[in-house]
């Protein structure tokens, strides 16, 4: 198993990624004027479709599910099948009607819709604390790739990691880089599908469709290692899972970054049908990640070479290009696996940097801190912010407090307790006020930081609401909170219900 | 669907927007069809994790669905980790084609 030492093939690969972006970058900067209103018309639903898997694509997808595969087996699943369904929760109950309100951050939907200054702060604050998480997940990915690809320890690799992720940020953000979604999705999932192709082949699986070809694969390890990868509950009870999985599906219904993609489509209709192939988009990449586990375990139970539970989880996180590896498939496959993880993970921190930013410079700095402040003003403090921001992620990213997916999940904690209750009732609910709002969102914090902060000391806090799964709980408790507290309160302004009636409730 | 009068799609002056208590006419049947998904996600889901516990033979969840192989993967794995997610497009798209339909018929109302 060695690893160390500088590794050609993914250098080169990042480099031209890194240019390639630039020449993009350069081309498209003379005719960006109107950009997104004429493409989002002529891209259609598929399109749509794309833009949201490749929004969605990050180091959790793409090296998180296989690594928690690849350690807990079956509990694995909670995330695959929370990480989808919870887009059929977006589009039943959300998609079409989230339109309507032609806003575009949560901070302003939430002010639009409860009419209240504070709880539009409250929102901005959440939003931040959501990107933040988000991003220590993205950045821990970033680090495990570059200490893989330059034979760096973490913490070295997490600063480089930092210092190309940040020039990336700054020249995409100084091009004003269109980025082709579709191409990026493209590009991502042939990243991640042909690799696995190749291993299967390398290690006498059926190559074609690996996707459903691992199955022999887990058998062949249930014969000889004993289920831990498949029995139901070997890692994590039903209460656990199910707990997980509810909290996925409510936090991917209340992710800021992925309920702003229905602000701007054409209409409602685009709306939902460009969530039928997000799906479908992102389901091939879940249908395949788990594959990769069972093939690095094959190869492990093959060659003998078992690591201890300290060993595997050290590296669970970049199963991925360990399989690879162990498979002995080419390294230009493997570095096409590593530069796909590091895109993936290097577009999300942009896209989530820039939406905490904008939450802390137009929701706080300008609505209630500085309203007389002018664009350059506000500009400015949103790069100050993205700074400030980038270096709290570094810091906490430098000692992880887990694996990707379960930092991830606690992102999708938060979210499923305070934004989903409130993006629900708000539009399903027209007596719902800025009262509601403003208690079920305090609540759902208090919910997911408990289970975070108070789980070791507190048994029973710990048992009810482990910190990846708090929503479970959480979100129907800060329902019943919202709606309480609303009804003891007056009702919200009457144009705003009429609003609601007439306008969001419409054919 | 019956075919009931349904009153022209304008709320009334007095018309609360509850998700129990939809308005006749779109909002009724869109609401209904969101309960139908809600029921085929739910128990397709969750509904399926509660009958491995009660179908289990030990503590770490073997059973009858465990023991059995389809497409090559056990039962519960290949149902949870495959199928579901083609369960999930599927309810998409009904639910789509549905949403459509009836927006269409609402629409020429007016």
């Amino acid at each position: 198993m060695s690893s160390s030492g500088l590794k050609f093939a993914p250098i080169f690969l990042l480099f031209a990624f890194l240019v390639f972006s630039l020449v993009i970058g350069l081309a498209s900067r003379a005719r960006r004027g109107d950009y997104y209103p004429t493409s989002a018309r002529s891209i259609g639903r598929m399109g749509i479709g794309a833009a949201i898997a490749s929004n969605w694509m990050s180091a959790a997808s793409f090296l998180g599910i296989a690594g928690i595969f690849y350690l807990q087996g079956y509990f694995a699943m909670a995330y695959v099948i929370g990480w989808t369904g919870g887009y059929v929760l977006l589009l039943i109950l959300m998609a079409s009607q989230i339109r309507r309100f032609g806003k575009y951050t949560a901070p302003e939907f939430v002010e639009a819709r409860y009419d209240s200054p504070v709880a539009r702060l409250l929102s901005a604050v959440i939003a931040i604390l959501i990107s933040l998480i988000y991003c220590v997940a993205q950045y821990k990915g970033i680090a495990l790739v570059f200490a893989w690809i330059f034979g760096l320890d973490y913490t070295s690799a997490l600063l480089l990691g930092t210092a190309v992720a940040i020039s990336y940020m700054v020249l995409s953000g100084a091009l004003g880089v269109a980025r082709n979604q579709q191409l990026h999705y493209l590009a991502l999932i042939l990243c991640f599908l042909v690799p696995l192709m190749f291993v299967a082949k390398a290690l006498g699986y059926s190559w074609a469709v690996p996707q459903l070809g691992y199955g022999a694969a887990l058998q062949e390890l249930a014969k000889s290692n004993g289920s831990s990868l498949i029995a139901p509950w070997a890692h994590g009870s039903a209460y656990q899972w199910i707990a997980l999985c509810f909290t996925l599906m409510v936090g991917t219904a209340g992710l800021p970054h992925v309920l702003s993609r229905f602000y701007t489509v054409p209409n409602m209709r685009d709306a939902r049908w460009s969530v039928a192939w997000g799906i479908l988009f992102i389901g091939l990449l879940y249908w395949s990640a788990p594959a990769y586990a069972a093939f690095a375990k094959i190869w492990q139970w093959r060659s003998g070479a078992s690591l201890d539970p300290a060993a595997s989880r050290q590296i669970a996180d970049i199963i991925v290009i360990k399989a690879g590896e162990w498979a002995g498939i080419s390294p230009w496959l493997i570095g096409a696996l590593a530069v796909g993880a590091i895109i993936a993970a290097f577009s999300t921190v942009t896209g989530l940097l820039i939406t905490g930013a904008g939450a802390f410079s137009y929701d706080i700095y300008y609505r209630l801190l500085n309203p007389g402040a002018t664009e350059k003003n506000r500009m400015a403090v949103a790069k100050a912010a993205t700074l400030v921001l980038a270096v709290v992620v570094v810091i906490v990213a430098a000692n992880p407090p887990g694996l990707i997916a379960q930092i991830t999940a606690v992102a999708f904690a938060l979210a499923g307790n305070t934004l989903f209750p409130v993006f629900l009732l708000g539009i399903w609910w027209d007596r719902a006020n800025k009262f509601g709002a403003i208690a079920g969102m305090i609540v759902g914090l208090a919910f997911t930081f408990a289970g975070l902060l108070l789980g070791d000391a507190v048994p029973l806090v710990g048992a009810l609401l482990p910190p990846t799964s708090s929503a479970l709980v959480g979100a129907p408790v800060v329902i019943a909170v919202m709606i309480v507290t609303s009804l003891l309160t007056p009702p919200p302004p009457e144009k705003i219900r009429r609003f609601l009636a007439e306008e969001v409730h419409h054919p | 669907m019956s075919e009931e009068k349904i009153p022209p799609d304008e709320p009334g002056a007095d018309y609360r927007v509850n998700f129990f208590r939809p308005r006749p006419g779109f909002m009724r049947k869109e609401v209904l069809c969101i309960w139908l998904m809600l029921a085929g996600w739910g128990v397709l889901t969750f509904g399926f994790q509660a009958y491995l516990v009660l179908s289990q033979r030990n503590p770490v969840g073997e059973g009858v669905l465990t023991d059995k192989i389809l497409f090559g993967f056990p039962f519960h794995f290949w149902f949870t980790g495959q199928f579901l997610i083609v369960w999930f497009i599927f309810l998409a798209l009904i639910f789509n084609v549905f949403i459509d339909r009836l927006t269409e018929k609402h629409r020429k109302r007016k």
